[in-house]
This record gives structure tokens, sequence and C-alpha cells, in this order.
């Protein structure tokens, strides 16, 4: 799924790893996710739209699936 | 957010520590067991395997953290699924082979093929009945 988690994350002038933390998964899954090779969970979709202060719809764009 | 952050890395530390410690543990135990069982003491080697073996358990089940996140759970259950797809082919094709090759030239099944197909059945059946438990729980 096309997600905007590379930009958020650049924003906040955060790792991968500084990030992974933050949200409790390992830093393969954000950069999983960052690559969309890996949709997150709701529960894991919530906790990244919560950590960048935003809605999951702001992050995520279901309609944008990556070739 | 800077204690959140903290907290977070302290608790995937613990993780990756006690992921390399129940790994440890089991391949630890496998190679003592192994040496021990060189070293002709095989009823002391089987214990050190089975402790090696418990001990992986103990850690993964007993400790409050959580040792996998989401995605690491996710590829188990697609590479238990496609291992299942493999063996699936494996036991239509192989029970078929063993029941025309001796009908059709005088090639001779070998018998330790029969015990791999039953196997495979047996495993079937398990996943019949874990996935009927588990379809009527949820």
């Amino acid at each position: 799924m096309k997600n905007h988690v590379r930009e958020r994350r650049d924003d906040a002038g955060l790792s991968q790893a500084d990030l992974a933390s933050a949200v409790g998964v390992t830093r393969q899954t954000i950069n999983a996710i960052e690559r969309e090779r890996y949709d997150p969970s709701l529960e894991l979709a919530f906790k990244l739209a919560d950590y960048f202060d935003c809605r999951v719809e702001d992050l995520f764009d279901p309609n944008l699936v990556s070739t | 957010m800077t204690q959140t952050l903290n907290s977070n890395t302290g608790q995937l530390s613990r993780m990756r520590r006690y992921r390399h410690l129940m790994f440890s543990v089991l391949l630890g135990g496998v190679a003592i067991s192994l040496g021990l069982r060189s070293l002709d003491y095989p009823l002391v080697a089987e214990v050190v395997y089975l402790l090696g073996f418990f001990g992986f358990l103990a850690i993964w089940q007993g400790t409050s953290i959580q040792l996998f996140d989401e995605r690491e759970r996710q590829i188990e259950e697609r590479a238990c699924a496609v291992t299942l797809t493999i063996t699936a082919f494996a036991l239509i094709f192989g029970a078929s082979a063993g029941r025309l090759l001796p009908l059709l030239t005088a090639y001779s099944y070998p018998t330790w093929l029969n015990a791999v197909i039953y196997a495979f059945i047996g495993q079937f059946i398990v996943f019949a009945a874990v996935y009927g438990w588990l379809r009527f729980r949820t």
C-alpha cells in the first residue's frame, strides 16, 4: 500500500531505528513498510498515525497500490 | 517523546537479547548433546538436548515482553502456508507415483517412502483438526 511514512519520518528527522523503537517494532518492519512490501496491521497503522499526529488516511492511501 | 523513545529502545534491545538467548540455549543444547553423544554418553546427551529445548520454550513463553513483531509473525504464517502447499503437492504426486510405479514398471517402491506419505497424511489430519477448532472458536 502506498504510504507517506518515509516523508513523515524524514520531516521529523528520525532514523528508521528511532521510529521502530517509538512504535515497538523492528527497524526491518519500518523499512518494509516504507518500501511498500508490508502493509501494517490496524494497530500499528494507528500507532504510526498517533506518533506523527495525523490521521491514518493521511499516512496510508489504500487507493494507490504500488506496482 | 524522548521518554517513550528511550523506553521502547530498551524494550527492543531486551527483545533482541532474549531472542539471542533463546536460540543460544536451543543450539547450545544441541551442540553439547552431539558432543556428549560422540563421547559415548547417550543418556546425558538426551537430557541436555531436552533441557535446551525446554529452556527455549521457557524463555519464549516465560518472558513478559513480545519477542517477535507483527511482520515476523506474518512471515512465519506465510512460510507455514507455503510449506503446507509444497507438502500437499508432494503427498498428491508421491502417493500417485507410489500406486502407479509398481503397476506400470518393474520399479519397486522403497518402503521408507510409504512412511513419509503416511507422515504427510498425519500432518494434514492434524491440520484439519486444528483448522476446524480455530474456525469453531472464531
